[in-house]
């Protein structure tokens, strides 16, 4: 089983669990309509795109309503905390949520006593508190950002805002020095997949892959591209495949899309993410040797 | 008297020469000039519903009284606006570890009719004929998902400012890419 953790910007929304389905206008999940939008919504349609193309089990998702506050936030590490055990993901996706320290330590000290660990991916402010509390080696995958990388490379950040400045960068050719001096610090999962204009693939402190091409400068501007790759990537390892090879396919598949749709500054994530199941189609095959064949029986 | 009971207040050690440890709360503090706003801030912040300690600051971050309150520092900007909508005054919010100030660069990028406004981590983009916003990017708090769906679609001219609608470092970086595109928007025009 996928399991995709987050908030999601609905106050009100209590905490919801289930199967994740999609109509035109929302993702449907325990009954309750969420909007597509950016975020943990944008990574769960991501993710169920794929799922659907591979036709396996769509991912789980474990929501709850949250604009920044925390309160929700609250809930779901607690909910996670007090069940995973019950739940037992074969690959547990953290998303977005307010940090807080002490519950992921809690959480990260639940899991290790699992007779089975999931693989476990983080991204957004769930990647800030793994790091934050020491334990990015617990996790099998990050997704940071250019300037995520530099937060990771940090040992006494414990935020990406306040970084050393020398550390920080918009441009993306500082990802290597800053890949290798997070794993030095432990600040790096098994896997970093570094998003940006080059995307940087690495395990154990080495750099095993980049995508660079199609270049689409202008999916830097659009909200929640990368939470869309992370949400590929976790429904391809859910698929049984490599994490750097579920990476390499994200990151492609991305950058594709975008450029099927001839993206513009002011294209949604959710335009981008109806063209991946032609990107699949198209590419799947080529990319991973994961072939989908339709075949005709006549009577 | 007064410091006695403040004293038995404090989180862990009353050493001042010990760096108080990372709390529930983590990682970051607010400073004040007297024992009394600090007093007033726990108040007010705990009031609101969020979590806060009194606790020694360590030296290297002592900038006014012996008090300061470990706050989560992902919620700089509610603290922010916290404090000064009742009026408890303080010197600053420092993290714990690590540097002082949060991250000044500012990029811009055009793209045709489009500008891309970067602070840290943090994006907006506007339409250059109109001031609409038509998208915010980056970031990884919780407040993020909202504060993309509160001002994509507005103009800059009339969107609330991003760290009013948000609780998080993320809106403050967002609010400052936020000023640059209306200021770069209001020369234009």
């Amino acid at each position: 089983m996928l399991l995709i953790a987050g908030i999601v910007p609905a106050p009100d929304l209590p905490l919801i669990k289930g199967e994740v389905k999609a109509d035109n206008s929302s993702l449907i999940i325990d009954g309750k309509s969420i909007a597509y939008a950016q975020g943990t919504s944008a990574m769960l349609s991501s993710a169920l795109a794929v799922t659907k193309h591979l036709n396996i089990a769509p991912p789980q998702a474990l929501l709850v309503g949250d604009i920044g506050s925390g309160t929700g936030s609250h809930f779901l590490y607690r909910h996670l905390i007090d069940n995973i055990k019950k739940i037992s993901p074969d690959v547990l996706a953290l998303h977005y949520w307010m940090p807080h320290l002490e519950l992921m330590k809690e959480l990260c000290s639940v899991i290790k006593q699992l007779d089975k660990k999931p693989i476990m991916i983080a991204d957004a402010a769930s990647m800030y508190t793994a790091k934050a509390v020491g334990l990015a080696s617990m996790f099998d995958i990050f997704t940071p950002d250019s300037s995520e990388i530099a937060f990771l490379a940090d040992a006494d950040a414990i935020h990406p805002a306040y970084i050393n400045q020398h550390l920080f960068s918009c441009d993306i050719s500082k990802a290597p020095e800053l890949i290798q001096k997070a794993y030095e610090l432990k600040g790096a999962a098994k896997l970093l997949l570094v998003k940006g204009a080059i995307d940087y693939i690495a395990t154990d402190g080495k750099i095993v892959a980049t995508v660079e091409e199609p270049n689409v400068p202008v999916l830097e501007c659009i909200g929640g591209t990368g939470d869309t790759i992370t949400g590929m990537v976790a429904a391809f390892v859910h698929a049984e495949l490599e994490p750097e090879h579920a990476a390499i396919i994200s990151a492609k598949a991305n950058r594709a899309a975008g450029k099927m749709m001839g993206v513009t500054p002011k294209t949604q994530v959710k335009e981008i993410i109806n063209y991946y199941p032609q990107v699949f189609q198209e590419n799947l095959c080529s990319w991973s040797g994961v072939c989908i064949r339709e075949e005709i029986i006549n009577d | 008297m007064f410091w006695d009971k403040v004293k038995s207040r404090l989180v862990g050690s009353t050493d001042k020469s010990k760096v108080p440890t990372r709390t529930a709360a983590g990682s970051g503090l607010i400073l004040f000039h007297v024992v009394e706003d600090a007093i007033k801030a726990e108040k007010v912040i705990k009031e609101a519903g969020y979590t806060c300690k009194l606790v020694a600051p360590p030296p290297s971050l002592r900038k006014g009284c012996d008090l300061a309150l470990s706050i989560n520092l992902v919620e700089q900007a509610i603290m922010e606006r916290l404090l000064a909508s009742s009026e408890v005054p303080y010197v600053g919010i420092s993290p714990l570890e690590g540097t002082t100030e949060l991250l000044q660069i500012v990029k811009i990028t055009s793209f045709d009719n489009y500008t891309m406004v970067k602070a840290g981590n943090m994006k907006i983009t506007f339409e250059n004929d109109t001031g609409l916003i038509v998208n915010t990017s980056g970031g990884g708090c919780p407040d993020i998902p909202y504060l993309n769906i509160q001002l994509v679609g507005k103009k800059l001219s009339e969107a609330v400012r991003p760290k009013e609608l948000g609780f998080t470092l993320c809106s403050l970086m967002l609010d400052r890419a936020f000023e640059k595109a209306l200021s770069i928007w209001e020369g234009e025009k």
